[in-house]
């Protein structure tokens, strides 16, 4: 329960699944107590004892589904359950009763359905919700409407329903869109970053050959190191310090053999393949996800530059303002990227000066619209014979 | 949330910021729209109602106030950005007094629903301290409501189950909206949080591709080279369009800048020139570390980047060592890996002292992507895994 609450509490370090997870949990908690309160009121309702039974029973059996659901990591089917559920529980004490409490339900169902931010669960199971209260409004106005109530009351109940139904729709609409663009932004820096780290991988692996260390598998002190630790870690569990080592062997064997061959291999089990492939995101000698933290925990200690306004800004116009500079800025990118070894060869190692072909290509692609303003690509067009005549790689 | 660890870079700070006021803008702009659509259905229901206009004209006015100080607070937020905070708080307070005063006015149950709206439009701001106040004032008004105003919602000579029961309706909406808006800001927060990690990664990546291709010996084509094409280039385009050479003053001071100057007697070579300019024009160096040859070195490695439809909201792009599908053992290794390798460094990261691996492990941002059991044992044992580290590398780490 603890970690559970420590986990809402830190949602904002978690993936969007276990996000969906934490949000599923919520709502059967919710559901749950909703549920037991809200059975007492049941016998107020006009059904048969009979139907109250068989309609109670059916939640209890339904509740159980989700909680299965959502142990076997359906958490996408467990979200449309609960959502079923809480529109069958709104049905239940609507139709059997009219007084403002069954016209609130409406509104809770929406909440519920509201939580779980999905655009097409909304539309959906919200619009269905949303129908039903304004066919119910209209059906029990007589139990809603008091007896000295103001002109058209119960299509008040009815605007606003439509208002709040159509306010969350605008909200969850804008939010779907916000964090598709955020999510595009992230996955692309994080490509680019990947790209930065292949190369840095490679350019570490030089100097570590030219000054003859070996790599951190092959070191027996870090392998002595990385045992003991482990060992220790996994005692302070009451575990048997051996259990832990022979993942750490598969771990190292990866390196020697390659995931590739280890999992081709028939005389591996299947829940050896199943952790090698798990371990296989923190392989030392590839850009992985261990390469990855490891380096961007350690530049934290190496200096940097002072925060400026533009630091995370690499566009011409943000770099200057001034015309003339961004002329010479142009300028500039042009030389460097005509004279420097930035073209990749077939191992995707950057290893060659570009083309005259490529350079245009590149200059003219559209990843170049993140860097350069249309009337920076209409000056470089413009002035193209100037750019290959003085600024092309000159030839030695 | 004032106990949450500091970001292990602290530059992202301000960045995050700036992509707070950037999204509270764009939410802002749907609230006026919001209230501007309820003012006017507010004026429709009143005349077609068959109220005198004079009668609307007192919430009129109330609506009118909350767009206006809307208005102003969003004016004076271009300079100082407290403003657009100061908005939010009193767009909520300004919409909760105007559903109150409607209820006053109406004293109808259908009129208590509006109360619902004023949550909901305030719901837009996605921030934690107009979600507390929107709980506070609806708490205190539902509160105030079923004790002192029963007719309201026709409960007058309703029993105490009936009140108790619509309050529990009340809470039951407050406390699963409130988690939802709170979902939504963390979920806000994991982009921002993600994002700007990733910038200043790339900043700090850079930097360091920049120093090891420097370390292998792969240089830069000479600055000379640089400068001599750009005067040329420079020169040319000046001839082309038949003017003097504008850029001749700029192309030396940047040759200045380059060769290290300092700001001052480049100053009072070129008075006309400001501390201000120098530090802009040193971004446009094409060497070391500045600001252009980052930007050339990025558009080396954007080529030819494409993002599939099917990575956007992937798993696989999250990085950390508390995986859920990862078991206990394998979240063990990956401390431990980590760990080691930071203590045994890297060409040009050399290992890291116990102080700053501690100090940034459990007091940064990056405590929250690791097994908290396993940060705890760390915590506890610091020593032990300095201790077993330096046996095992014979002291060659660092103290």
């Amino acid at each position: 329960m603890r970690d559970f609450l420590r986990r809402v509490l830190n949602t904002e370090f978690l993936p969007m699944s276990e996000v969906r997870r934490i949000k599923v949990s919520l709502v059967m908690i919710f559901l749950l107590v909703m549920t037991a309160v809200t059975i007492p009121f049941s016998i107020f309702l006009d059904y048969k004892a009979q139907t109250k039974i068989i309609v109670i029973a059916l939640l209890l059996v339904f509740f159980l589904v989700m909680v299965f659901s959502i142990r076997w990591n359906k958490s996408m089917l467990a979200m449309h359950l609960t959502i079923i559920y809480s529109v069958a529980l709104t049905m239940f004490y609507t139709l059997g009763s009219a007084t403002l409490y069954a016209y609130l339900f409406f509104y809770i169902t929406l909440v519920i359905i509201i939580f779980y931010q999905e655009i097409f669960a909304y539309l959906v199971y919200g619009g269905l919700v949303l129908l039903f209260g304004i066919f119910y409004t209209i059906i029990h106005q007589d139990g809603l409407v008091l007896t000295n109530d103001i002109p058209g009351s119960a299509y008040i109940y009815i605007a606003f329903l439509i208002i709040f139904y159509f306010v969350f729709f605008i909200q969850i609409f804008l939010n779907e869109k916000f964090y598709t663009d955020l999510n595009y932004e992230w996955v692309q820096m994080n490509h680019v970053v990947d790209k930065y780290q292949d190369h840095i991988l490679f350019y570490m692996d030089i100097i570590r050959k030219e000054m003859k260390d070996s790599a951190f598998y092959e070191d027996l002190d870090f392998q002595k190191a990385a045992d003991e630790l482990s060992a220790f870690i996994y005692e302070q569990f009451n575990q048997s310090g051996k259990d832990i080592i022979n993942v750490l062997d598969l771990y190292l064997y990866i390196h020697e053999r390659g995931i590739e061959k280890i999992l081709e291999n028939e005389e591996f089990s299947i829940s050896t393949k199943k952790i090698a492939n798990r371990l296989s995101k923190y392989l030392l000698d590839q850009r992985t996800e261990m390469f990855s933290m490891i380096i961007n925990f350690h530049t934290k200690f190496r200096q940097t530059s002072p925060y400026k306004e533009n630091r995370y800004l690499y566009d011409i116009e943000s770099i200057t303002a001034e015309t003339d500079e961004q002329i010479i800025a142009i300028a500039l990118i042009y030389l460097y990227l005509s004279n420097e070894i930035i073209g990749l060869n077939e191992w995707e190692e950057m290893n060659k000066v570009l083309t005259s072909e490529e350079l245009d290509n590149l200059f003219l692609s559209p990843e170049m619209e993140s860097f350069m303003s249309s009337n920076h690509l209409g000056f470089f067009k413009d002035n193209y014979e100037l750019f290959k005549e003085h600024l092309s790689k000159k030839k030695k | 949330m004032a106990n949450k660890k500091p970001f292990i870079f602290s530059q992202i700070e301000t960045y995050r910021k700036q992509l707070e006021i950037k999204h509270l803008q764009t939410n802002n702009r749907f609230v006026v729209g919001i209230v501007l659509f309820m003012m006017i259905s507010y004026l429709v229901y009143m005349l077609v109602s068959g109220y005198a206009f004079i009668e609307t004209i007192p919430l009129m006015v109330g609506f009118l106030v909350v767009l206006i100080l809307n208005i102003a607070n969003r004016a004076y937020g271009k300079e100082h950005n407290e403003f657009y905070q100061l908005n939010q708080y009193i767009t909520t307070v300004g919409l909760f007094s105007l559903s109150i005063a409607i209820i006053f006015l109406f004293q109808s149950p259908a009129m208590v629903i509006g109360l619902f709206l004023a949550y909901t439009v305030s719901a837009f701001y996605q921030d934690l301290k107009v979600l507390l106040l929107s709980n506070i004032i609806l708490l205190f008004t539902v509160i105030m409501i079923i004790v002192h105003y029963p007719q309201f919602l026709g409960l007058e000579s309703a029993a105490l189950d009936s009140r108790i029961g619509i309050s529990f309706f009340f809470v039951a909406f407050m406390i699963i909206l409130s988690l939802s808006s709170y979902l939504i800001i963390k979920q806000k927060s994991f982009f921002f949080n993600q994002i700007s990690s990733s910038k200043e990664s790339e900043f700090r990546n850079l930097d360091l591709i920049i120093d090891l291709k420097e370390r292998i010996g792969e240089t830069k084509e000479s600055d000379d080279l640089y400068f001599e094409s750009l005067s040329n280039f420079l020169a040319a385009f000046c001839k082309k369009i038949k003017s003097e050479n504008i850029f001749e003053e700029k192309v030396e001071i940047l040759k200045l800048l380059n060769k290290d100057i300092s700001f001052e007697e480049i100053l009072t070579k070129y008075p006309e020139y400001t501390a201000e300019d120098l530090s802009r024009m040193e971004d446009l160096l094409i060497s070391k570390h500045h600001k252009l040859r980052k930007a050339a070195m990025k558009i080396s490695y954007m080529k030819g980047l494409v993002v599939e439809k099917r990575e956007i909201f992937s798993e696989t792009q999250f990085k950390s060592f508390n995986h859920q599908s990862d078991s206990m053992e394998i979240k063990i290794i990956a401390f431990v890996l980590f760990y080691t390798a930071l203590k045994k460094g890297f060409a040009l990261l050399p290992g890291l002292d116990e102080k700053s691996i501690f100090e940034a492990l459990n007091d940064s941002d990056f405590y929250y992507y690791m097994d908290p059991r396993i940060v705890k044992i760390y915590h506890d044992n610091s020593e032990v895994f300095d201790a077993i580290v330096k046996d095992a590398f014979k002291k060659k780490v660092k103290k």
